[in-house]
């Protein structure tokens, strides 16, 4: 569906399903030079499981207008006003997949009442980018981009080999950040590299919490995902193995089945 | 994993992972038309596309699926569907883009049965062609109206050999706000892969180089994942409800994978030119020695081309790596390793001194086929042209001299020898030899 957010064209998947505001709502936040599509393999398989879900495109990526936002916080409060203008009262679970992990920490912190439960997938208490990485976002966007699949892939995503038959996690993905706004990554690895309240914000989720970390993660080493985990006051782990930083479309149905169990609590 | 795979690495090992139960390194052969379902929620979730995995083979298979995979991975695209034949990946492409009343801009110089599908086929359906010079980039620029769905064409035209520059048709098309969908069969992904020049979807013959076996047909339609279906209102097959599958709109849901999703779950659902496991396999097993095949050709190629080059029994010889190609340079710009197995050649003596040449080859094998591992000729005038004038043929592209070679792995001084002794005899035949 698409929403008009602080006077933009919206889009936010819902799964395939009309959405409905007053059930048990997902939110789902996308990562880096990501869109709605890297939760593919979630959003309407959850969105047939009797959850509300909602999945959008922040500014500049994806289907949705506007400017990419500059900083963690400012994209806490985006997806307050994206919980609102889709006409929801009650507290929804946020489900953020590494710099969506961050804001979702932001999101608890700055709008604990619209937070009841969290999920981190391929998340820390930071997200550091090397001065490298950052240069080619800045200066040559599609060497960005290939090396953050590179980078993002375990070994399932490079031999190609997806539970879509017929499909290539590498190309895919280069494909979708393609399609963002030009300077749409750099703005968001930016946000990312100057966010440093991790610690602070993860302290302060204390509604239940669930880390869903990938072993083979070069991006946000599970290492990482573990400090995070000893952070939060109440949180669950899961331990992917043989997978990389973009789990949700490497190892799909090991995703869901974590969430599903979470949520059913 | 150290880095992105290299191509040879790749046309090894992508789309597959040995099965954890059995430990088979070879990709094994799923010769089953259906899947058992783990519950009747995995079915649901299956049918309604929340799921990856296999319901009945029309649609997905394991072992086309690694096919598929590879494909993918070779030509960098988001997502291959493998079809029977190439003539089915081209018709299901062009079904899941245009309906009656909308029109396509294709390649004058192409593949018989593509023109045919076009011209004689679409047009009872009301899809219409108009056929244009595919090295005139400009006149395909003219020939777009405002219900034109897509450009096609083929880098390496067949039999003729036009080149198409891909990157400057590429803009055209996408100007147009309308994709270019281009045949790959001559060229392969080893030596173009046309998807990085300006092609929005690549259409393959498996049956040719990329099986290189002369064992199994087989096609694939390569989803590029580059081109905005969501720009214009011209693609409302993959911009609105679908007709199935709870109504999802493909190009929201699926994104770079919207037009494979379509292809998948109307081309393959509804007319079902599915591949078998076993054409998958046999496909496989030849697309892991691509690479060296490929190189094998093009250095076989550009040897017989030195002989045939300077041959009195030859009146011309026709490659694109030849410097009186009129596409050369733009040939050797799109494909710097190689331009192709394919020579066609004027056999001094007309009609009847290329009969033959045809007939008394003996290590060339006579049919109709190209891209086998072992040497192929034809002569189109005595043969699948039998039937044309002169004047026809020469509208067709063709002259009664003509002999197609595609040349195979053999040893090429064999090859050589073959053909020498095969143009003596047409000599003798066309009366310039005693």
């Amino acid at each position: 569906m698409k929403l008009q957010i602080n006077g933009k064209s919206t889009f936010v998947s819902t799964g395939g399903r009309d959405f409905e505001p007053d059930g048990d709502v997902l939110l789902f936040l996308h990562g880096s030079g990501q869109s709605h599509l890297s939760f593919l393999l979630q959003g309407r398989f959850l969105a047939n499981r009797g959850f509300q879900v909602l999945v959008p495109d922040m500014p500049g990526h994806g289907l949705s207008k506007g400017a990419a936002l500059t900083s963690i916080e400012e994209m806490a409060d985006w997806c307050a006003t994206v919980i609102l203008a889709a006409g929801v009262e009650g507290p929804v679970n946020i489900i953020g997949h590494s710099q969506g992990g961050l804001v979702a920490m932001e999101m608890a912190r700055r709008h604990p009442a619209m937070v009841k439960r969290a999920v981190f997938i391929a998340t820390a208490l930071s997200i550091p980018v090397n001065d490298m990485l950052l240069d080619l976002a800045k200066n040559k966007e599609p060497k960005a981009i290939d090396a953050m699949m590179d980078w993002g892939h375990g070994p399932v995503g490079h031999m190609h080999d997806h539970t879509m038959p017929g499909h290539s996690h590498l190309a895919y993905g280069r494909q979708l950040m393609a399609a963002n706004e030009t300077g749409a990554l750099f703005t968001d690895l930016s946000a990312c590299a100057a966010y440093s309240d991790g610690p602070v914000a993860a302290a302060l989720v204390t509604c239940p919490s669930l880390c869903i970390l990938a072993d083979m993660d070069k991006m946000t080493p599970i290492k990482a995902g573990r400090k995070l985990v000893q952070t939060l006051p109440m949180a669950e782990v899961v331990e992917l193995s043989n997978a990389g930083h973009m789990l949700t479309t490497e190892r799909p149905f090991e995703v869901n089945q974590a969430l599903r169990k979470f949520l059913a609590k | 994993m150290s880095g992105n795979f290299k191509f040879d690495t790749l046309a090894l090992h992508a789309g597959h992972s040995p099965d954890e139960r059995h430990g088979s390194r070879a990709v094994p052969i799923h010769q089953t038309t259906s899947y058992v379902f783990q519950s009747t929620e995995h079915a649901a979730a299956l049918f309604n596309m929340e799921v990856g995995g296999h319901i009945y083979s029309r649609l997905t298979n394991p072992t086309v699926a690694v096919l598929e995979q590879r494909l993918a991975a070779l030509d960098g695209g988001v997502a291959a569907v493998a079809t029977a034949s190439g003539m089915s990946a081209l018709f299901i492409t062009v079904l899941a883009l245009c309906s009656a009343g909308d029109h396509i801009v294709s390649s004058s110089q192409m593949y018989g049965a593509n023109i045919n599908l076009f011209e004689h086929t679409l047009s009872r359906y009301g899809i219409t062609t108009t056929f244009v010079a595919p090295n005139d980039p400009a006149a395909i620029k003219a020939a777009i109206q405002p219900n034109t769905k897509l450009v096609f064409g083929e880098v390496i035209g067949n039999p003729g050999m036009d080149i198409m520059d891909i990157r400057a048709v590429g803009k055209i098309s996408a100007q147009a706000g309308i994709p270019l969908v281009i045949d790959a069969t001559f060229n392969t992904p080893w030596m173009i892969q046309p998807l990085k020049h300006g092609a929005n979807i690549v259409i393959h013959s498996l049956t040719k180089w990329m099986g290189g076996h002369g064992a199994a047909l087989g096609g694939a339609v390569i989803d590029g994942g580059n081109f905005d279906w969501g720009q214009n209102d011209k693609f409302p097959m993959l911009t609105t409800a679908h007709f199935g599958y709870q109504g999802v709109n493909l190009w929201e849901e699926y994104g770079p994978g919207a037009f494979a999703a379509r292809v998948r779950t109307e081309g393959m659902m509804n007319v079902g030119p599915c591949l078998a496991p076993m054409n998958a396999f046999l496909i496989l097993q030849g697309i892991e020695t691509l690479g060296l095949r490929m190189e094998k050709h093009m250095s076989n190629t550009a040897k017989l081309l030195d002989f045939l080059s300077g041959h009195e029994q030859v009146a011309w010889v026709k490659h694109p790596s030849l410097p009186d190609h009129p596409d050369h340079k733009v040939a050797v710009e799109l494909m710097p390793k190689g331009q192709g197995s394919i020579i066609a050649i004027g056999v001094k003596g007309g009609r009847e001194a290329g009969r033959a040449f045809i007939e008394n080859v003996q290590l060339a094998s006579h049919l109709a086929n190209v891209g086998d591992a072992k040497t192929l000729v034809i002569h189109p005038g005595s043969t699948t042209h039998s039937h044309l004038t002169p004047e026809a043929m020469q509208a067709a592209g063709l002259t009664e001299d003509l002999v197609r070679v595609s040349v195979g792995l053999e040893n090429i001084d064999d090859i050589i020898a073959d053909f020498k002794a095969a143009l003596r005899i047409a000599g003798k035949v066309a009366g310039t030899k005693s």
